[in-house]
């Protein structure tokens, strides 16, 4: 108990150390663009003047030693205070609160779509290696990897919105429709399709790679090879020994794969008009909106560390083999 | 091809004018009351304090919350608003307002003179777009409560030109009169204005709505019980909601150009391109004339001849805008068409580059420029690539520049660069939108939308200073004319295109546009029909 | 050499992708000559289909011709994409040799610093960072590298630790090698084909991420690359599927490809390794 105590506490400390750096290159690189925030603001109301910039950039504390900036930035991002967008004149923190819960739909039905797709079609294609349906799935699969996400997406809408008129093209629920209830759930769920299946895709073709692999090679073990002498089926082999066991890689795989997820989450966003934290960044990111775009950065980020951390966890969990250091 | 697209464009027309008759016969039935209006609102707007943001989609939902003294016909003249009349002086120099009565502020309290100079002298003097307008004033004051006086420095003959929603919204003084700065009232996302409608909800990312205000001013208005603008951020999405009847409204660009045609055609859906006559936007190639070649006029005529504006206009803008003949909108007051052309000519263009010693080097170039591309939509990218294109023909390479929001304005402002897109707006007046473009007075290095061009005459000075303090409409047209044959003449910039937008509506929504503001207006006459 | 073409070509998938990307590359090469005309050219009326008057898959929404998009966007795509993979092997070996022959403190330094880039949203980082740095080929190409030189360094680092203590390595310093002698001579060329291996399946991430980084606006706006045509086919998706279909299929097949000979010549290259490949 107490040694996963420790591991725990060293594990925190790494997580703390990790989002501390994102906060430094955060505050750094804003400081390295070109043109600065007051500009911007002061741009898009039409005219301006240099006292008006100046004013804003008081306001604003821009005109502050770097050092003092840095402290202030620092403790704000402690305190969940990532900055106040300038452009829509809102703290960014309540901006990506109002935008998460779309992107954790979104990313973690996709998810759920990947692994469970991604590990039944490995399967699949592990109890067939060789035969015709395995060749089949190992070339959806490598097709599905090689293929850009966000044109995948505009392929299930050409098909399936354009030509086939199934499914809505965009957006997160149907505008100005008044549903409620079950009516309401439907509507979303009709609306999630798409974009998960594009978001889901590329890594479902990840997980089935890897489960197959994984299978085949937990098959070649000792005890498997021993449960088959036993004269189990193959199926009974696979499904009662070396799918439990060959599930460990593709659990560590999945907080790997949960920078992916949010990082391809911005470009299925973009391309659904999902209003997710991606969009938001999409948008901030046309305005050059900095405090938004490097808050949707530095949440996302915190998003991963929290999912790495918890597959740590997990795994220790489920593999009481791994050695706690 | 060509006589299949005329063809085409003979029929748009006549299908326009249909539908400007069928506006006109459906204001015969008697407006009804109630129903809610849904209408296209994108990009989502930062904030809604219109004094402080002047982006169009603030001005189009503080348009309905807030109420300037004034608004404007489609011909531009001053029509009432919160002022109920006017008076000026014999000398031009007093402005008199006299105020509605009975008007109050959304949170019940009574509105007062002392709103509008608290307006004018303490924020309206401090924004970027009244500033100008307030340079001219010397008091502003309040003699009873239901009486507003403009005392000005010199005579300006623009001066009631600037009384729009987006120059002079009032802002209610007991909410706006505190120690918070103005850019962190929280009011700027929930107005209190004596608009016909009431600020209800925003729910970020996807609606504000708007409640019908009982206790308007106006008797009898708004018909409609509320507007909820719908923030959708995809182009197809916005269509599609149009087609079906989700929404009732859309302007500006809501609607691709590409697809405007064709939306016009439905039975159910009415085009007006009335509405925009106050803002009048000019699309233009900014030119740094402080830098060689662009301080030569042969390069820039060459720059213009060798452009071919109609295709700019019917390919790429698909008719969302007609082809520039000067520096004034054409339906800007004092617009004059007589003025030089610029036909799409490449061997004149050519001609004045070799006039110039310009000669072509072993890759064909004759000059290299970059052009940054306005950061708004892809419109200005596919401009930029298309003149790209252009000039190419005619031996000037043109090298695109990325620019965000914020490197566009800074590398304007500070003459950081050869060729730059931008879309300027007018306010209905050349004395208040256009002269700031080119007089010299207005070179002020490190301000973006000034005189970033450098161009300095001292006649175009002159023209237009004797044209802001004209008593009279006929010498103003005088001297605005001879203004433009000079600049039209000189090409301190490339006019590419006078904006022609239309506000595409549901049929069921009966009077979208009543004046020279559109759908910014308060549109406390808008009703809808039953289904 | 032979041994290693033989056991190449037992891989029919790469054997296919070396010819597609013979093909692509060929088509990048010769662009000047099947379209003599720039890509941004007007040619044609705008939203002409695919087989229609002399264009073969079709016109953009200014009537600029597709195919010639895709063939001088294979230049610009290839050329991105060695450019940046080749950027990030140069700093992903460097650190990763540095990191495995020297151990300790240095050691510990770039593994956190590893774990640190690995723990970033990659894409999102990339996004940042050109946005900020403002979109140019330079940008891009680093950006790029910004992102893919970690796993290299991770494996490069694997690879110098268990060399370091290799018979001929140990040898070398007992004969007083410098160190700079023994990275470069001893321990570099015995870990170059995992190098080799990686080096191809970054090529084919480095086109997935340009492309992605183009749709969203985030590309030289002088350059048409793949990316670019699908970016301004979006908002015509309805009137014009040929302008995002056909890029598409490009990126996918070289992407496929180089996949597959990445794959061809880890069999090649390491055959003991082959079976315990994962993705």
């Amino acid at each position: 108990m107490k040694k996963i105590g420790k591991f725990l506490a060293s594990r925190l400390f790494k997580s703390v150390l990790v989002l501390l750096m994102i906060a430094l290159f955060n505050f750094f690189l804003v400081r390295a663009a070109p043109g600065d925030p007051a500009e911007i603001l002061a741009g898009q109301s039409g005219a301006v003047d240099a006292e008006f910039i100046a004013k804003l950039r008081t306001e604003f504390g821009l005109d502050r030693p770097m050092i003092v900036q840095l402290g202030q930035y620092l403790k704000n991002v402690a305190t969940f205070d990532l900055g106040y967008s300038y452009r829509q004149q809102a703290p960014v923190t309540s901006l990506i609160a109002e935008h998460l819960p779309a992107t954790l739909l979104l990313t973690i039905t996709a998810f759920i779509f990947a692994v469970a797709a991604g590990v039944s079609l490995g399967t699949q294609a592990a109890l067939r290696v060789g035969k015709w349906g395995d060749t089949v799935i190992t070339t959806f699969s490598m097709l599905a990897y090689a293929t850009p996400l966000f044109w995948v997406g505009l392929m299930l809408v050409l098909l399936f919105s354009v030509k086939l008129e199934w499914l809505p093209a965009f957006g997160y629920q149907t505008v100005g429709a008044q549903f409620t209830g079950l009516a309401h759930v439907m509507d979303v769920a009709r609306h999630l399709l798409l974009p998960a299946l594009t978001l889901g895709m590329f890594y479902m073709a990840v997980y089935a790679r890897l489960t197959r692999a994984s299978i085949l090679e937990v098959s070649q073990l000792d005890f498997v090879k021993t449960a088959r002498a036993k004269g189990l089926s193959e199926r009974t082999v696979i499904t009662r020994h070396v799918l439990r066991n060959a599930l460990l890689p593709v659990i560590t795989y999945a907080g790997i794969q949960a920078g992916g997820l949010i990082g391809g989450s911005l470009l299925v966003e973009t391309v659904f008009a999902w209003p997710g934290i991606g969009r938001l960044a999409f948008d901030a990111l046309l305005q050059r909106d900095y405090s938004v775009l490097l808050g949707v950065f530095f949440i996302a980020s915190l998003i991963v560390v929290i999912v790495n951390l918890v597959t740590d966890i997990l795994y220790t969990v489920v593999d009481p083999r791994i050695e706690l250091k | 091809m060509k006589r299949i697209l005329s063809r085409v464009a003979a029929l748009t027309l006549s299908l326009g004018a249909l539908s400007v008759g069928g506006v006109a016969l459906a204001e015969a039935p008697t407006p009804q009351y109630g129903g809610v209006l849904s209408a296209i609102l994108n990009p989502e707007p930062p904030n809604l304090n219109v004094a402080l943001q002047q982006v169009a989609v603030t001005q189009l939902v503080a348009g309905k919350v807030y109420e300037s003294l004034l608004t404007y016909s489609f011909d531009l003249k001053p029509q009432p608003s919160l002022a109920k009349s006017w008076e000026v002086s014999p000398d031009q120099l007093t402005y008199t307002f006299h105020l509605q009565p009975n008007v109050s502020w959304h949170d019940g309290k009574p509105f007062s003179a002392d709103d509008v100079v608290f307006t004018y002298t303490k924020v309206l003097a401090n924004t970027p777009r009244t500033r100008t307008l307030m340079a001219n004033v010397e008091s502003v004051t309040a003699p009873d409560p239901q009486t507003v006086v403009f005392r000005l420095k010199q005579p300006y003959s623009a001066f009631l030109h600037a009384f729009d929603i987006g120059g002079g919204a009032i802002l209610p003084k007991h909410l706006y009169d505190v120690d918070t700065p103005i850019t962190q009232n929280p009011h700027n996302n929930a107005p209190v204005g004596t608009g016909p409608f009431k600020f209800k909800h925003w729910e970020r990312g996807s609606y504000i709505e708007l409640v019908k205000n009982p206790a308007y001013w106006k008797e009898g208005r708004p018909y409609l019980d509320g507007i909820t603008y719908r923030v959708i951020p995809d182009a197809a999405s916005r269509r599609l909601a149009l087609e079906q009847g989700a929404v009732q409204q859309a302007w500006l660009q809501d609607i691709e150009p590409i697809d405007q045609q064709r939306l016009a055609k439905l039975p159910h859906i009415g085009e007006t391109k009335k509405g925009y006559e106050y803002w009048s936007t000019m699309l233009w190639i900014e030119l740094n004339g402080g830098r060689e070649p662009f301080s030569d006029k042969r390069f820039r005529q060459a720059l213009m001849y060798g452009l071919n504006r109609d295709f700019i206009a019917e390919k790429i803008m698909y008719g969302t805008g007609t082809v520039a003949t000067g520096p004034i909108h054409h339906n800007t007051r004092f617009y004059d068409a007589n003025v030089k052309r610029y036909p799409y000519d490449p061997k004149k263009a050519i001609a004045l580059l070799d006039e110039m010693g310009l000669k072509p080097d072993k890759d064909g170039v004759r000059a290299r420029v970059g052009l940054i591309p306005s950061p708004y939509g892809e419109m200005s990218r596919r401009t930029a690539e298309y003149i790209k294109q252009n000039l190419g023909k005619i031996g000037v390479q043109v090298t695109i520049e990325n620019a965000d929001v914020g490197g566009w304005t800074t590398r304007m402002g500070n003459w950081d660069f050869d060729m730059a897109y931008n879309g300027v707006f007018q306010y209905g007046d050349p004395a208040i939108g256009v002269s700031r473009t080119y007089v010299s007075s207005n070179i002020k290095k490190g301000l973006p939308f000034t005189n970033t061009s450098q161009y300095s005459n001292p006649k175009v000075d002159e023209l237009f200073n004797a044209a802001a303090q004209a008593p009279t409409e006929e010498e103003r047209q005088k001297l605005y004319t001879e203004v433009q044959q000079i600049l039209v003449e000189d090409v301190p910039l490339l006019w590419i295109a006078d904006t022609n937008y239309s506000v595409f509506h549901n049929k069921r929504l009966h009077n979208v546009v009543t004046t020279g503001l559109g759908v910014v207006d308060t549109q406390s006459d808008a009703w809808l029909s039953k289904e | 050499m032979k041994d290693f073409l033989h056991a190449f070509c037992r891989h029919k998938g790469g054997v296919a992708g070396v010819i597609v990307i013979i093909a692509v590359a060929g088509l990048a090469l010769a662009a000047n000559w099947i379209f003599p005309h720039d890509p941004w050219e007007i040619v044609n009326a705008p939203f002409m289909p695919p087989m229609t008057d002399d264009t073969l898959l079709g016109t953009d929404t200014l009537g600029r011709d597709i195919g010639a998009g895709i063939a001088y966007g294979a230049r610009l795509t290839l050329l991105l994409a060695a450019v940046s993979t080749a950027v990030s092997i140069l700093f992903g070996v460097s650190v990763g040799a540095i990191s495995g022959f020297y151990g300790g403190r240095v050691d510990q330094a770039v593994v956190g610093f590893i774990e640190l880039f690995q723990t970033i949203p990659s894409f999102f980082l990339a996004v940042v960072l050109v946005a900020i740095l403002t979109p140019s080929m330079t940008t891009v190409i680093f950006a790029i590298a910004v992102v893919s030189w970690p796993p290299l360094a991770r494996l490069v680092r694997a690879e110098f630790m268990s060399l370091k203590n290799r018979e001929f390595v140990q040898a070398a310093m007992l004969a007083g090698q410098s160190n700079a002698r023994i990275i470069l001579t001893q321990i570099l060329p015995n870990s170059l084909s995992p190098v080799i291996v990686s080096g191809s399946l970054m090529v084919a991430s480095a086109i997935l991420l340009e492309s992605a980084l183009s749709f969203l606006g985030l590309g030289d706006p002088n350059a048409m690359t793949w990316g670019y045509i699908i970016g301004a086919s979006r908002s015509v998706l309805r009137d014009a599927w040929w302008m995002s279909v056909f890029p598409g299929v490009a990126i996918l097949l070289t992407v496929l490809s180089l996949n597959l000979i990445g794959e061809a010549l880890n069999d090649a290259l390491n055959p003991k390794l082959a079976r315990k490949r994962t993705t």
